[in-house]
């Protein structure tokens, strides 16, 4: 690689083509076009959040109070719950999803010119922009019926919850490059986690601590109903979400490794 | 060759096709495991009120969870399995019915291949489960899983067919969890209309008599079948129209 590509000049372009802002940029137009391009991912986005959030709500109308619940809302709880839940699975699918459709693509690209870090950087962003579009459209779902008290706080939680299901996403799929495989392990993850991590059944063991959702889950019911977040909290979601981040970025590396997509 | 030999034939060739992809076959064994297995290991023992035929009674949180995971189990891994199966075989299909094969007979392949994966799924959660709590027939509960696994299998198969592969996705994973697990939920007493609507009503009333009533009445029992027929047909109206279009 010439020097001039390894240090691309300020207008982003090198001699051999595009600098590596610029292809990141490009990679992810073109990641976000063709998920536009089909009018029902963008009926997804919308529908998902409204049909998830409120069943949940109906789904928790006539659920008995069991002990140890700390609410005074069920319906409420149930439509936070949904919320994290249409922020996750939303999120962890799409992760999926790119890695597995991108291993062609990125094959051919990485013989082009394109690194691992790149590729990877393009299929990331890709990711964290629907997790962000999608919180936002759960959020805004959520706002229409519950009164969020710290709705800042509650956004934060539930990117975190997002990013970090788009962060296993991409690592299943880069583990398991099979769309049956990856989504039988995508779906059985989040509905678990979300079952048991979402305050319904409480449980009481340091177990649940070690699942994706526990933080986000306590993160955004305490910007719901408290008005604040425990550092805590926010902390462990932020960590499990580099952590994730980081662990995908490794195998997707060693997945990759000499020849993209082999 | 006859009907059945080319139905079992091409049974066949799919369960050697799941055979070759071993990965596969251990997710059908390790999910349903982990689903259930850290489910019984860390909730809590609490006994609660709950509705079995109209009538009022109690069960741990263990037991009836565990009822309602199983026949989730059979649904998430039909719905799943479907759906991808399905898809991925309308090409070759599609030149089977050229080459003179019958739709019917593919058909009846295809389904009996997810309902295999549902099978498995559901008899690996049942044995799980069975380590803490032993449903009260153990029989009529595997039953209740696997027509569970095959109503949501077909719904997987018309998802697939009409909505596509990632609106799928999203399809079978959501619904499974809400219908059985929430919706069907038998500590509820007065459930909302939504949950008479859903594909689970049968299949739910089915396990959790199974599991804590003990006896299999034939109220939920025959429209599970009937529905699970109905929405058989509709699949299949769905999938010969893809092959032979």
């Amino acid at each position: 690689m010439s020097d001039a590509t390894a240090s691309p000049p300020a207008t982003g372009r090198s001699a051999d083509g595009p600098g590596r802002s610029a292809r990141l940029t490009r990679g992810i137009g073109a990641q976000i076009r063709s998920f536009v391009r089909t009018p029902l991912n963008l009926l997804l986005l919308v529908a998902l959040p409204v049909v998830v959030v409120e069943g949940y709500g109906i789904a928790m109308e006539a659920f008995p109070h069991l002990p140890g619940i700390q609410t005074e809302s069920l319906v409420a709880m149930g439509r936070v719950n949904g919320a994290i839940y249409a922020v996750a699975f939303f999120a962890g699918v799409l992760g999926l999803f790119q890695v597995i459709s991108a291993r062609q693509a990125d094959r051919r690209l990485g013989l082009c010119g394109y690194s691992r870090l790149e590729l990877f950087g393009t299929r990331l962003l890709t990711v964290i922009v629907g997790c962000l579009v999608i919180t936002a459209a759960s959020l805004a779902v959520l706002a229409r019926t519950t009164t969020i008290t710290a709705p800042l706080s509650a956004f934060a939680g539930l990117a975190l919850a997002a990013v970090i299901y788009g962060a296993i996403g991409m690592l299943v799929g880069a583990v398991l490059p099979r769309a049956l495989e990856g989504s039988l392990v995508i779906v059985f993850l989040v509905d678990f986690d979300d079952f048991l991590s979402s305050g319904m059944l409480n449980i009481d063991t340091a177990v649940l601590s070690a699942f994706p959702l526990h933080f986000p889950h306590r993160m955004v019911r305490d910007a719901v109903f408290e008005g604040a977040v425990a550092t805590g909290d926010a902390a462990g979601a932020v960590a499990y979400a580099l952590v994730a981040l980081l662990i995908a970025a490794l195998i997707y590396a060693r997945v990759t490794a000499g020849g993209v997509g082999q | 060759m006859s009907s059945l030999a080319r139905v079992r034939e091409t049974l066949a060739m799919g369960l050697r096709e799941y055979a070759r992809t071993p990965v596969l076959v251990g997710l059908l064994v390790v999910l349903p495991a982990y689903f259930v297995g850290v489910f019984v290991l860390i909730a809590p023992d609490t006994t609660v009120p709950l509705t079995i035929d109209g009538t009022r009674t109690t069960a741990t949180l263990i037991a009836i969870y565990g009822a309602l995971l199983v026949p989730t189990v059979g649904a998430l891994i039909g719905g799943i399995a479907g759906l991808f199966v399905t898809l991925s075989a309308t090409e070759a299909d599609r030149r089977l019915t050229i080459a003179g094969l019958d739709p019917v007979e593919l058909l009846a392949a295809r389904f009996s291949l997810v309902a295999a994966a549902g099978a498995l799924g559901v008899a690996v959660a049942t044995g799980v489960l069975a380590v803490t709590v032993v449903p009260a027939d153990p029989a009529a509960f595997v039953l209740a899983g696997v027509l569970c696994a095959v109503i949501y299998g077909l719904l997987g198969t018309l998802a697939g067919l009409v909505v596509g592969r990632l609106a799928g996705v999203y399809l079978m994973l959501l619904a499974p969890m809400m219908d059985i697990v929430f919706f069907q939920n038998p500590m509820v007493e007065d459930a909302h209309w939504v949950a008479s609507v859903l594909p689970g009503r049968f299949v739910a009333d089915l396990a959790i008599d199974a599991a804590i009533g003990g006896s299999i009445a034939l109220d939920p029992l025959g429209p599970a079948i009937l529905e699970c027929g109905a929405i058989g047909v509709l699949a299949a109206f769905a999938y010969y129209g893809r092959i032979t279009a």
